[in-house]
Order: structure tokens, then sequence, then C-alpha cells
């Protein structure tokens, strides 16, 4: 019987999948980052007593938070796999890109799902008005891509330290950083009520790019002994 | 993708300080049958693992050829289909769906038929729908046999292959270790035991 | 062992000339005063702190290419000294700062570009030092300082556009100040190339001890196996 081959989408598909599925049956990660995001904002708001933020503020307590749940969960995809011991088995029937953009789409995913979740609750909390939702959205996906990427990469180089969170956070934020600033600037602007100059978004999309391109290259150096 | 020769030059590996095996030069030609031998910490598993571009030799090289050609190293891994005891499956997946998930991730697209009749050939036939959690370990032995003869790869490396497994089992791998065999793959088997070592034709010693 | 006692003597002499040129040679700035004088060890030293990155990622990469653990060693140690150099800019600029305008730190490009160096020189330490396999360390190492180097040039674009900036103007490529009196500048680039000096002497030292403990252990085993 003549075995058929998969084209490297349906690979890169089946990760996704696996992780997505292992993901729903433990519940582990969205659970807690959402859990995470609710205190996170909950406590903000107690605190501020229904006074009003400026748009600064709110764009940069927006992006903390979601920083700092990434922080919390995306180390999971490796991490976990060591924990288990699954690693091993991955490296040994899985191709290291199909695992790196599979990785990487789970976790991108991931993220713009507990944005979503954590934007309705910022208007609620924070009493705060968007004006422009579509190019917040934009943002928000370009911030959540970068953010995913890097994680990715960070978090197959911490994994087998023991996955001490603290290790993976302080290893991200720098790489993080230009992005980080980029994205907070941005939303503020929006959070304004102002359009973002065209060169901010090619900005934000050029350091996707990059970090994409960049992780994928060196992720085989990772992977492979 | 039969017809492949994997080839030993001179491949040695230590670590740290610890010298596992030297300068192992051999060539392994399709349809071989061959045990690698060896007490406890001699580095039997840690030879396959080379072999099978896992792990970096210390000196050397290993090389891979197909009809002539020598095969790139990222392109290596398909060759080599290896289980051993420290191959672990995804607990919160069923036995299925771990076998769907690694055979597609391999890029190999079969069927469903195709995926319950090597679960069939394993013995594992009623089990497959239940979670990995629930399996002991001459199950989880048996699925790993199963991911082999779903893949079907030209060259086997077992790793203790008979561990956990009762006399059915143990008779199951000589089945299996025969099939491979009669479809020129080569298999490679390191074992303590002397009736496993027995299945192969050569052997390699490390002492 | 002559030739490194003999550039270390040049060296320190070099250095010696520096400062005694800095503190009686340039003449007190115009606005800044005596207070110019730090200037004339923080420049350098920052200058070092960015060197010192640059080199590490070419060295890092020269390891992913051929897997030789002399540029891991050189990559390492160009972190390390350079953290050190990177310590002393941040704490220079920030007495400058404070002596000058008032306040310690400001955010300002220069201050947020220096600091963020800190904070990739302190990830790659703690990333060495969490991992044990020599090997595996050297090749995350390696990856990491590289993609730090891939993502420091995003900074360099967005950093100015967002910060107001109460640092002198770059006096060297700053076409419109060329205040820089001709001696200042001269001495200026005397210190770089002391500064400069001091971090390769530092970073060779290293190196070579490095090579000569490695070199005692696998002699040491052949010994034990003799």
């Amino acid at each position: 019987m003549q075995d058929k081959k998969l084209p490297w989408y349906s690979v890169v598909w089946a990760i996704v999948r696996k992780d997505a599925l292992c993901e729903l049956r433990s519940k582990y990660a969205f659970s807690a980052l959402t859990m995470f995001a609710l205190i996170t904002l909950a406590s903000i708001s107690m605190s501020l007593a229904g006074a009003t933020i400026s748009s600064a503020l709110a764009a940069a307590l927006f992006w903390i938070i979601l920083f700092f749940c990434a922080m919390a969960g995306l180390s999971r995809v490796f991490v976990q796999e060591q924990e288990a011991g699954t690693l091993f088995t991955l490296r040994l029937y899985a191709n290291g890109q199909a695992v790196y953009w599979g990785k990487t789409l789970f976790n991108s995913l991931l993220l713009i799902a507990l944005t979503v979740l954590v934007i309705p609750l910022f208007v609620i909390l924070l009493n705060f008005t968007i004006p422009l939702w579509l190019e917040l959205s934009v943002l928000l996906v370009l911030g959540d891509i970068g953010i995913a990427t890097v994680s990715t990469l960070t978090a197959l180089m911490v994994c087998r330290t023991g996955g001490k969170g603290a290790l993976f956070t302080v290893i991200t934020f720098p790489l993080l950083l230009p992005q980080f600033l980029m994205v907070i600037a941005s939303t503020t602007r929006v959070f304004d009520g102002i359009l973002p100059e065209v060169q901010d978004f090619v900005f934000m999309a050029g350091y996707d790019m990059t970090v994409l391109i960049a992780t994928s290259i060196l992720f085989d150096y990772l992977w492979y002994d | 993708m039969q017809g492949i020769i994997v080839e030993l030059v001179n491949v040695s590996k230590k670590y740290g300080r610890r010298q596992l095996f030297v300068t192992i030069n051999r060539q392994i030609c399709p349809g071989e049958c061959i045990a690698v031998t060896g007490s406890n910490g001699s580095g039997k598993s840690t030879l396959l693992k080379v072999i099978a571009g896992l792990i970096r030799p210390s000196s050397g090289t290993v090389k891979v050829h197909h009809n002539g050609h020598e095969v790139v190293a990222d392109k290596r891994m398909p060759c080599f289909g290896l289980i051993s005891p420290e191959l672990i499956f995804y607990n919160a997946m069923t036995g299925y769906e771990n076998l769907h998930f690694l055979v597609r991730a391999r890029g190999v697209g079969l069927s469903d038929e195709q995926l319950m009749h090597c679960l069939e050939s394993v013995g594992l036939t009623g089990r497959q729908h239940e979670l990995l959690s629930t399996y002991s370990t001459g199950m989880r032995q048996r699925l790993k046999f199963a991911l082999l003869v779903a893949l079907r790869p030209p060259i086997w490396l077992l790793d203790e292959p008979s561990s956990n497994l009762d006399e059915e089992g143990k008779k199951l791998v000589k089945r299996l270790v025969d099939d491979a065999l009669a479809q020129q793959a080569t298999v490679i088997i390191a074992t303590n035991d002397p009736e496993e070592a027995n299945y192969a034709g050569q052997k390699i010693a490390l002492v | 062992m002559r030739r490194s006692f003999l550039s270390i003597l040049g060296i320190f002499i070099w250095t010696v000339g520096v400062i005694y040129a800095v503190f009686t040679i340039v003449p007190p700035a115009e606005g800044l005063g005596n207070l110019v004088r730090i200037a004339f060890f923080h420049i350098p030293v920052a200058w070092v702190s960015v060197l010192a990155f640059l080199l590490s990622a070419v060295w890092a990469f020269q390891y992913l290419r051929t897997r030789k653990p002399e540029h891991d060693w050189r990559s390492s140690a160009a972190v390390s000294i350079g953290f050190a150099f990177c310590i002393l800019a941040t704490v220079s600029g920030a007495t400058f700062a404070k002596l000058t305008w008032g306040a310690y730190w400001n955010w300002d490009p220069r201050q947020t570009t220096i600091f963020i160096l800190l904070l990739i020189y302190g990830a790659y330490l703690a990333l060495r030092s969490a991992i044990e396999d020599e090997e595996q360390k050297a090749r995350i190492a390696a990856v990491y300082s590289l993609c730090s180097f891939i993502t420091v040039p995003f900074l360099v674009f967005i950093i100015p556009r967002y910060y107001f900036s109460l640092h002198p103007a770059p006096v060297i490529n700053s076409a419109a100040r060329i205040e820089m009196d001709k001696i200042m500048l001269a001495v200026l680039i005397a210190a770089l190339i002391a500064c400069t000096a001091i971090f390769w002497q530092l970073l060779t030292y290293r190196v070579n001890s490095r090579q000569k403990r490695e070199a005692a252990a696998i002699s040491g085993e052949e010994g034990v196996k003799q």
C-alpha cells in the first residue's frame, strides 16, 4: 500500500489540533490565564473606585496584563511536553519546522482568544470606551503574534531548565520590548480616538515578520542536536 | 523508501569525562538484523539515538545512503523508527488519537481503516478509544509497535522491545521483527536479553 | 608571557596618559563645566558595552556554524565583561544626569537603550547559569544572543520617536554641534581606544584561562588513564 504524503500545512495543523485537544481536555492554560486577567482587572477597577484613567495609562495597563498572562501561560507548549516526557516523542516523530509553526500558531490563537475575553472585561471594569474598533483589532492581532512568536522560542530554551516561570519572563521581556513599546504607544492613540500612522503599523508588521523568520531559523538549532 | 544503508564512520560518544563507546565502524545494509549488547549504562540507547540522528556523536559521522545518494541531515528522521522505554505517549489523548497524531506529524496520511488495522495487528482493538492514562505498560508497548507498523520506516531501532510484555507480547515482537526483515527493513535491537539478542544475525558488543 | 606583559604595560601607560589629559589638558566645556570630564569615562564605557554586545552575537553565530567551543567561550566572556562595562555606563550616566539636570533617571533614549542592554545581558547570564550541560548551554545561549541582536535594531527606531531627550547630542555624528573642541575630541578618541584595549585584554585573559582549564582537565584525565 502506497503511503500518502501529507502537505506541510496538514502537519502544522496536526500539531495545532493536538495542542488544542490536550488543552481542551485539561483546560489548564486557558482557565489559569482568564482567572489571572480577571483578578488583575478587578483589582485595578476596585482601587480606582470609578475614577477615570488616561488613555496612556489604560493602554499600558492593558498590555501589561496581556504580557503577564502570556508569561503565565505560553511557556506550556514546551514546558508541559518536557515535564510529561513527550518532548522526546515529538523530536523523534515530528519535523522541527512543523513543530515550530504549529506551536507558534497555537500560542497566537490562545493569546488572541484571551485578548477577545479581556477586552470586554476591560471596557466594563474600567469604564472605558473604545472609539476605533477596527484599528484596535489590527493592533491587538499584531501585538499578540509578536508576543506568541518570541515566547514559543524562549519556551523551548527554558523547558529543560525546569521551566521556572521567572527565567522565562526574564529572557522573553527584553526581546519583546521594541514591539511592546510601539504597541502601547499606538494603543494610546487609538484610545484617544486618533488613527495611528501607517508607519506604526508597518513597524509592528515588520517586527512580527522579522521575529517569525528569525525564530524559525534559530528554532532548528535548538531542536536538532 | 527501501534500500537504505546506514554507515557509521569512527563514531564515538562521551559525556563530559565519561566515554561511552569508541570508534564504531560499521555498514548496516537492508534486511540485516543487528543486536547491540552490553551491560547497563554501556551506551546502547545512546548508540541508537546517535544512529537516528537525535544525538551528535563526539567524533565521527553517521551517513545514510539511499540508492547511492547521501540523505541530508534534515531528511534523515523519516528513515528511522525508534521505540524505547523513554518514548511516552500523550496521556490526555486516546490510543487511537495518539497514533493518528504521530503518524500525521511524520507527514504520512493514513486512513482510519488503515490505522485501525495497525492497532489490530498489535492486539489493541477494543481499547483504542480509551485514554492513554488507562493503559497498562504492556499496552503502551504494543502501541509503540503499532506506530512502527503504521509508519513502516526502512530502519527499525528497538531499545528493549520486549520490556513490559508477556509471553504473547514477546511472540508478537518476534513476528513483527520477522515481518519487517521480510520487507527488507533493517532492524537494530539494543538489549540485555539474550533471547532478544538471538533475533539478530550479528552483534555489536559495547563493553 | 612577555608579549602579554608588554601589552598590559602599554595599555596601563596609555590609560594613565588619557586620565592625565582628561584632568589637565581638556578645558571645561561650555555650559557643563568641569562635569564634562565624566563624559570621558561614560562615553568610552558605554561604547564598549555596545561593542561587547555586537562581538558576542558575532561569536554566537560562529559557534552555531562551526560548533567549536572556543567561539562560545569568547561569546560568553564578551557578555560577562560587557555586563560589567554596562553597569559602569549606567551608573556614570545616571551620576552625570543627576549632577547636570537634577534627576538620576528620566528614560531618555540613551538611558533607555543602556537599560535594555543591561536587561539583555542579565537575561543571557541568567539563562546560562540555569543550564547544566555545557553543549546545550552554549547552543541555547548562542541562539539567545542572536535573537536579541535581531530585535535591538527595532529599539533604535522606536525609542527616539517616543521619548524626549535630555541627552547631549552625540558629538561625533551631529553635524550641527561639532562644538567639541579639537582637543576634547582627540582626548575622547584616546579614551575610547584605552577602554577598548582594556576590554580586549580582559577578554583575552578570560578566554585563555578557560582554555588552560579545559586543557588541564583533559590532560588530567589522560594522566589518570596512564
